[in-house]
């Protein structure tokens, strides 16, 4: 016993004990005893008849289980299957996106949120305005913003919700936002003349307007 | 193969979709009938499988086999079905006159047998019973192994479990069902 177990290989194949063997036998039907392991495990099996007997049980009992028809799916199945799956998986692809890339989701959020208050304050603002440096040379008459006739508005005029009309001169820029412009033939515009009907220009106009006081902090 | 129908699948691609379907259907069909014993709660899992497969096709991860995402859902499902089902039936006392077998072998009487099964030999009758009476973490391996043909290691995968725990099961459960049919076949 003792030798046994110190060097059961070395002892010899005819010691091997039926606890052993029934081990042996397992891992042979799972394909996993080496080829040294099999001829131990022949030569036990040789000189034992219920190791021999378990192995042809064991071997009876595999192809049994292994011999079972395979059961088919009712012939419905798959579409019924593709029936029932959820109409798009666009939201899912759209959340995973959003996990994938946070930092293009926080910019995207952040477009959102600001196109909409532009758009808000946009809609709000729907009375007449005027921005300029020099607004002692204008006059409003209703919804009309004049430069009369020989007065010289220095600097950039904006009108916004309103008519400018111009007689004068305008020594800078005139914008009009949601309006319109009236040149008469005596007027004289050193800028541009530039007028914005929609929100989306407006924004476009409000961002280069913005930048612009960035790059020169004016 | 199958990874490439899944990738087309998460595009949104609803006929590789259903390429998965024809693949798997009937494999995973007949893992769920002898797990549950049970052609309607088979279908039921079969259903819920490639239900849980479409919605988590992002979370499928390519370096694993497809086959061995799908089984390990399916599976899971068959056994959270199978110990909700020991579950109601501990509540009955009638359950503990029957000789010690788990609750859910007195199985749910499933009336839809087709025609095929009604050939079945006796010998055929007494495999099924004796699959029917493994416990769940036996029967669980037994099925990926037998009927499923998986190796060892795909099935210490599927189940998440080390290949050596695997083993012992099937050790287990190939001498609980030479028991349960030594004499009788």
């Amino acid at each position: 016993m003792l030798v046994e177990r110190l060097s059961p290989l070395k002892k010899g194949m005819a010691d091997m004990k039926c606890n052993n063997a029934v081990a042996y036998i397992h891992d042979y039907l799972d394909g996993e005893l080496s080829r040294e392991q099999v001829k131990e495990l022949r030569s036990h099996l040789t000189e034992c008849a219920a190791c021999q007997g378990h192995l042809e049980a064991l071997e009876r009992t595999d192809a049994l289980v292994r011999a079972m028809p395979a059961a088919s799916a009712p012939a419905h199945m798959t579409e019924s299957i593709m029936k029932s799956l959820p109409k798009s998986r666009r939201p899912a692809a759209w959340t995973s996106w959003v996990r994938r890339h946070p930092a293009a989701s926080a910019a995207a959020m952040f477009l959102v949120v600001m196109l909409s208050s532009f758009v808000t304050m946009w809609n709000q603002d729907q009375e007449l305005s005027i921005a300029g440096p020099d607004l002692e040379h204008v006059v409003v008459e209703g919804n009309k913003v004049i430069v009369p006739a020989g007065q010289t508005f220095s600097g950039d005029l904006t009108v916004s919700n309103g008519v400018a009309q111009v007689l004068g001169d305008v020594d800078g820029n005139l914008t009009v936002i949601d309006g319109s412009v009236n040149l008469a033939s005596t007027a004289h515009i050193a800028g541009k003349v530039q007028t914005i009907d929609r929100a989306v220009d407006w924004m476009w106009y409000k961002v280069s307007s913005w930048f612009g006081k960035l790059a020169y902090g004016s | 193969m199958e990874t490439r129908l899944a990738r087309l699948a998460r595009k949104g691609d609803q006929r590789a979709f259903a390429e998965i379907v024809d693949l798997y259907k009937d494999k995973l069909f007949h893992l769920a009938y002898r797990m549950t014993n049970n052609r309607q709660e088979a279908e039921d899992v079969v259903q819920e499988t490639f239900l849980r497969v479409y919605k988590n096709l992002d979370r499928y991860d390519e370096n694993q086999k497809f086959s061995t995402w799908i089984y390990r859902i399916a599976t899971n499902l068959c056994i959270d079905r199978l110990r909700k089902r020991r579950a109601v039936y501990s509540l009955d006392a009638e359950s503990s006159e029957h000789e010690g077998l788990d609750g859910y072998a007195m199985l749910p009487s499933d009336d839809r047998t087709p025609e095929s099964e009604l050939l079945l030999s006796e010998t055929q009758r007494l495999i099924h019973e004796a699959i029917e009476t493994l416990p769940v973490k036996y029967k669980s391996v037994m099925v990926l192994r037998y009927l499923q043909d998986l190796s060892l290691q795909e099935i210490s995968e599927v189940l998440e479990m080390p290949v050596t725990t695997v083993k012992t099961r099937v050790h287990r459960g190939r001498e609980f069902l030479r028991k349960k049919l030594e004499h009788r076949i």
